[in-house]
């Protein structure tokens, strides 16, 4: 069954929401992973080749003796729109300083500035910009990076994120939604925590596609049918290739796709590509603004935070991925501690709740669905913030890929993007 | 020669001279050398660098070793025959539109500037205050469906709604025509300004007319320009990505494109290497062959 959000009345309310002072727990949200895991192969522990694990203890860098003083200005590297904004600011999905209640009350309350930096349109772009910097073992710059499963896993496993002090952050211990734990990765959170889970489908523009004479596409093979160079997929090639293959009615399962499921996904793909279908990052926004794009492969949360009011986004009918973006602290960070007490006060339900509620995507931070829906129905409806069953049911996790068919996969994203 | 007395003595005379002589003869050397530093540091050592990383394998994650093997010359010049072929074409066709449009505005300038030469030779540069990437990006916003080009087009019904002009070949060549133009004008400009009118004056005493004048005298003698124009646009237009990147499609990828995307995308430095080598030398010898061609005097005017 397909769904859709009226960004528009949902924008409203959302802000209407924020006006409110009493601002408490939001929380819970539904087992969307825990669905999704259990269901979706996520990380089990079957294949050891695939599935990165955390250095050994001893490449663990010595928390202790590094003073417990808060130093700034904080580095954080961030996705657009990715934290509760307001005014101006909020209406553009972009970030401009002082725009942030949630930054400007952790300013205050530390009293110590944050250097936030929109940085992220895509994981390998940005992983780029960092990775030499990791291999040489200097700092990047950066004290702390928000960055997708694969991406975390594979800094992670190679010794390149500080180890956090569990004790600076015990918000994030006591409320972390029990689905987002245990991954193979980092099972007992010695180095990062979810910062937003989201899902990835179709989003459109129904007035655009009125216009055209098209309609709204409810499958993926809707998706595929519409002019190529109208449509938008993602530069994030594990969205992209994980819902070609929910397309060709695969299962998105890393541990049992072979590369020529890839190729078939390819080969559906190629003819669009040579028609015009373009590949691009968060910048999707912008051309859905532009009219340009009528509809796309799209997250979850972006077209309600920043689009306009008649983009909506739909779970395909086939099925939708669903991943998680992370907080980790890379090495070298000079600002580790006030990073970590910048995770910790944003896994603070109250602050959490306002965060997710402009982003408008899922909260890692356990609280009650009930209480939120004390303060604001529309959003406890949400099905951008609460998934229904049906949904839960059909996501997939297609984060964690082989060596091998990551490079496939590479070698094939780039045949399709015409490089 | 008072200076050499006293310690040093008689002796020490003609040393003293040899030495002045010796750092007279050094002195153009040592006026060139910061820029041959320059060149040594950020020319030669990357250059040698990127050849080595060309001839190596390896992965980003697990380090580069240098093997000597030459697949990833073999995939450059095997795997990307559009890429190359879009950079030929794109650059080529810009370099011709540059000239034919900033021909007229430096002939202008130079003879019919007067007063307002300085202005308008500013006006020429006044694009390079904002960034590179915002200018490319605004031809975004004039280009797109509903912007000022097609927009009004489309209101009319001149044009069908599926009509669009953003992520179009075209799109990229306008951009490369546009974001090099200055590169083409002010050669142009220098070469015309320093033409004697004098010299048309004469052309046009002996019965030659306007648009003879012109052919035999004026374009000629503007020909330094129009070669130290035509390279400077050629070069970075052949190398540009970004034009690509924002204003085309998968289809109108430039060589740079593959080259930013082995870098980044695939993390292959190997055949990113190879490709900016050969993207190199290619240019190298074309500027050598045009060099040639037109005489090397003409570079230098």
């Amino acid at each position: 069954m397909k769904y859709e959000i009226d960004a528009s009345i949902d924008g409203l309310s959302r802000r209407r929401f924020l006006q409110g002072s009493a601002m408490a727990g939001f929380g819970a949200f539904l087992a969307a992973c825990s669905g999704g895991s259990s269901q979706s192969p996520a990380p089990s522990g079957t294949n050891a080749v695939v599935i990165p694990t955390p250095p050994p203890a001893s490449e663990a860098p010595s928390a202790s003796p590094i003073p417990k003083v808060v130093t700034g200005p904080l580095h954080w590297a961030q996705w657009p729109a990715y934290i509760d904004l307001v005014g101006k600011a909020g209406e553009a999905g972009e970030y401009k300083p002082g725009s942030s209640p949630t930054i400007e009350a952790f300013k205050k309350q530390y009293k110590v500035d944050v250097n936030y930096e929109e940085k992220i349109l895509a994981n390998e772009d940005f992983y780029a910009t960092i990775q030499q910097q990791l291999v040489a073992g200097l700092a990047t710059g950066w004290d702390m990076i928000t960055i997708t499963d694969w991406l975390a896993a594979k800094v992670i496993s190679k010794g390149w994120a500080e180890k956090l002090d569990q004790a600076d952050v015990p918000n994030c211990s006591a409320n972390i939604r029990d689905a987002l734990k245990n991954q193979v990765w980092d099972p007992n959170q010695d180095y990062h925590y979810p910062w937003q889970s989201g899902m990835t489908g179709i989003g459109y523009n129904k007035a655009t596609l009125t216009k055209a004479g098209k309609a709204e596409p409810k499958s993926l093979a809707d998706l595929w049918a519409l002019p190529a160079d109208k449509v938008t997929f993602l530069n994030e090639k594990r969205d992209t290739f994980g819902l070609g293959l929910l397309k060709l009615g695969k299962k998105a399962d890393p541990q049992t796709i072979t590369a020529d499921d890839l190729q078939a996904v390819h080969d559906d793909i190629k003819p669009l590509s040579e028609h015009g279908l373009r590949f691009v990052g968060n910048e999707y926004i912008q051309d859905f603004a532009a009219k340009k794009t009528w509809a796309a492969m799209t997250w979850s949360g972006d077209l309600a935070s920043s689009g306009s009011e008649n983009d909506r986004w739909v779970a395909p009918t086939e099925g939708s991925m669903i991943w998680t973006d992370n907080v980790v602290i890379p090495k070298g960070a000079v600002n580790k501690y006030t990073a970590e007490l910048m995770i910790n006060f944003c896994y603070d339900p109250k602050i959490a709740a306002q965060i997710a509620n402009y982003v408008y995507y899922v909260s890692p931070v356990k609280g009650a669905k009930e209480e939120i829906a004390k303060l604001d129905k529309d959003a406890a409806k949400n099905p951008l913030l609460f998934p229904p069953d049906d949904v839960v049911a059909k996501q997939q996790n297609f984060q964690f890929l082989s060596d091998e068919l990551e490079a496939k996969m590479n070698e094939l994203y780039s045949d399709l993007a015409g490089t | 020669m008072t200076a050499t007395t006293g310690d040093f003595g008689a002796p020490m005379r003609t040393h003293g001279r040899g030495w002045r002589q010796r750092i007279g003869r050094a002195t153009p050397y040592l006026l060139l050398a910061p820029g041959i530093l320059w060149l040594l540091i950020f020319f030669v050592v990357p250059s040698v660098q990127m050849f080595l990383t060309s001839v190596s394998t390896g992965s980003v994650d697990s380090g580069f070793k240098l093997t000597f093997s030459s697949k990833a010359y073999e995939t450059a010049f095997t795997r990307f025959p559009r890429q190359l072929t879009n950079s030929l074409v794109y650059g080529g066709l810009a370099t011709v539109l540059t000239f034919l449009i900033g021909f007229p505005v430096a002939y202008t300038i130079a003879f019919r500037g007067g007063r307002y030469k300085n202005l308008l030779l500013f006006l020429v540069i006044a694009p390079f205050f904002t960034s590179f990437l915002i200018r490319t990006i605004s031809w975004k916003i004039l280009l797109n469906d509903t912007g000022p080009v097609i927009g009004p087009l489309k209101d009319a019904g001149l044009v069908p709604e599926s009509f669009g002009l953003l992520y179009t070949p075209l799109a990229v060549v306008a951009g490369i025509t546009y974001n090099f133009l200055p590169f083409m004008v002010l050669p142009l400009y220098v070469a015309l300004e320093k033409i004697d009118p004098r010299l048309i004056e004469a052309a046009k005493d002996l019965y030659a007319s306007n648009i003879g004048a012109f052919r035999r005298v004026t374009f000629p003698l503007a020909l330094p320009g129009v070669f130290a124009g035509s390279i400077l646009t050629f070069i970075p237009a052949l190398g540009d990505w970004v034009n690509a990147e924002l204003l085309g499609n998968t289809q109108t990828k430039m060589i740079g494109n593959v080259i930013q995307d082995r870098f980044i995308g695939q993390g292959d430095y190997p055949v990113a290497a190879a490709l900016s080598f050969i993207l190199m030398a290619g240019i190298l010898v074309a500027v050598s062959l045009y060099a040639r061609f037109l005489g090397t005097e003409q570079l230098t005017g």
